[in-house]
């Protein structure tokens, strides 16, 4: 049963992610601002940290599958975050096992990966044609914001899921 | 740290990136029929935005209702006061209707000729994409099964703000008006102002939306008729998707395009694209062009 505890936060972080969404300021959008949330990026990025052994991968599981539902939910273009999702997860599996998990490490390791993930997001929309904007602009407007928001969300997520993932992960792999 | 890019991870990151081409190259043409899988996942995801949304629709909805009890007291003395205005309204309007009616039957003309009548049905938001400017996208929580399809368009009290994409079983993806292109033209008509009788509304085309200004781009072929700022722009029903008379906006500035043939008229949206709840999707009495081929024409 407990095993079922991660992708149900997940799904209920897809779903909040739209709340969320709706809840930013009008005049931020008007303004061009446009924060993104990446809230199962950075969960997954901690399951990868706190939860992942050496030799499991759940975290990339369940980036590529739930950066196909947000795909297919939200957006018209298939693939797009699922294939970012998954890469990202890749890259922090293999930079995690050089450094120890602790917050400042977890800090670093997000910051790493929204910045990868959303330049690639960034770059894909660009070539299909949806984000037609240039890459300075995309700076201000797009991922400092986004990096700003979502850093408030580890800081919350954070002392709340430590523990419990090391826990789960301790009931899961050591029986 | 170069460990991970062995043969065989990159083997496998080539793979994937074939496999997104494709997928991608999949998910960007129009596609009118959507399949079993898409439409059982879709509403599934759906139902389950459903659960979340009723109680974080009841915590907003709480604020709201404070924020409105504060001025409620000089609400209700200007509405006491337009009463008894509407009533005289309302009377007009009824004998309007029934002479109408009567007229109508006089021509012999059923409810389905008409192109300004329509059935309205009421939907629930259920989620914006967290990509608000990219993917100018909604999704509501009626179907097929309700009788939503494809093209129809999407209202708000206020005004139109766009049209049902794709069409599930029991949900439907909503494109906004700001994310609409060349693809997606609304024939729309500028409406004369109601002095000067003799001048005959004005039609013209939606063509995209302007990111810079915020507003829909209108092209206007003829040249013969002056339009002027705060006119309102309302659909023509002539692009055989939706009736007459949605309202879609004002016009902002109007200027000539670079040949100076046709004129470009930029219009704000008359409802608001950012904060949207309930919607309501425009089924039109009249049939499509897409659906009569059954019917014969009458000359």
């Amino acid at each position: 049963m407990k095993h079922l505890f991660l992708p149900l936060i997940l799904v209920i972080l897809l779903v909040l992610e739209s709340t969320a969404t709706a809840l930013i300021p009008e005049q931020w959008l008007l303004a061009d601002i446009q924060p993104i949330p990446h809230w199962m990026l950075l969960f997954t990025i901690l399951i990868a940290i706190f939860y992942d052994q050496d030799h499991t991968m759940y975290s990339l599981l369940y980036a590529i599958i739930f950066g196909f539902l947000f795909d297919f939910t939200y957006t018209d273009v298939l693939g797009v975050y699922m294939f970012t999702y998954g890469l990202t997860l890749f890259m922090i599996l293999g930079l995690k096992k050089l450094l120890h998990p602790n917050f400042v490490v977890t800090l670093l390791l997000s910051l790493v990966g929204m910045c990868f993930a959303d330049h690639l997001i960034y770059l894909m929309y660009f070539m299909v044609g949806y984000a037609d904007v240039t890459w300075t602009t995309y700076l201000q407007e797009r991922l400092l914001p986004t990096i700003l928001t979502n850093s408030l969300f580890l800081l919350i997520v954070y002392p709340i899921f430590r523990q419990r993932l090391e826990k789960w992960a301790d009931e899961q792999f050591s029986t | 740290m170069w460990s991970f890019l062995r043969k065989r991870a990159l083997i496998i990151i080539l793979i994937s990136i074939i496999l997104l081409v494709s997928l991608i190259g999949f998910s960007i043409r129009d596609r009118d029929e959507v399949s079993l899988p898409e439409e059982l996942l879709k509403d599934t995801i759906g139902w389950v935005q459903n659960i979340f949304q009723v109680p974080i629709d009841f915590v907003g909805g709480f604020f709201e209702d404070i924020n409105e009890l504060t001025t409620t007291f000089e609400q209700n003395e200007i509405l006491k006061s337009r009463l008894s205005e509407y009533k005289d309204l309302l009377y007009d309007v009824k004998a309007l209707e029934k002479e109408n009616e009567e007229l109508r039957v006089l021509l012999d003309k059923k409810d389905s000729d008409v192109l300004e009548s329509y059935n309205l049905i009421d939907a629930t938001v259920n989620g914006r994409s967290p990509e608000p400017k990219w993917m100018q996208q909604l999704s509501i929580n009626k179907g097929k099964q309700h009788g939503v399809h494809a093209n129809m368009a999407v209202i708000t009290a206020n005004g139109m703000i766009g049209k049902v994409k794709t069409a599930y079983q029991f949900t439907s993806d909503v494109q906004l008006l700001s994310g609409f292109d060349r693809n997606n033209r609304i024939s729309a008509l500028v409406q004369s102002d109601g002095d000067d009788k003799k001048q005959k509304d004005t039609f013209g085309l939606i063509e995209g939306y302007d990111e810079e200004k915020e507003s829909l781009i209108l092209t206007i072929q003829s040249s013969e008729h002056k339009i002027s700022e705060g006119q309102l722009v309302v659909s023509s029903g002539m692009g055989g998707v939706f009736p007459k008379g949605l309202v879609i906006g004002e016009i902002e500035s109007v200027e000539m395009d670079s040949y100076g043939l046709t004129k470009i008229a930029y219009v704000k949206s008359a409802a608001d694209l950012y904060d949207i709840n309930h919607v309501m999707v425009v089924d039109r009495n009249m049939n499509s062009p897409e659906s009569d081929d059954t019917e014969e024409e009458e000359s």
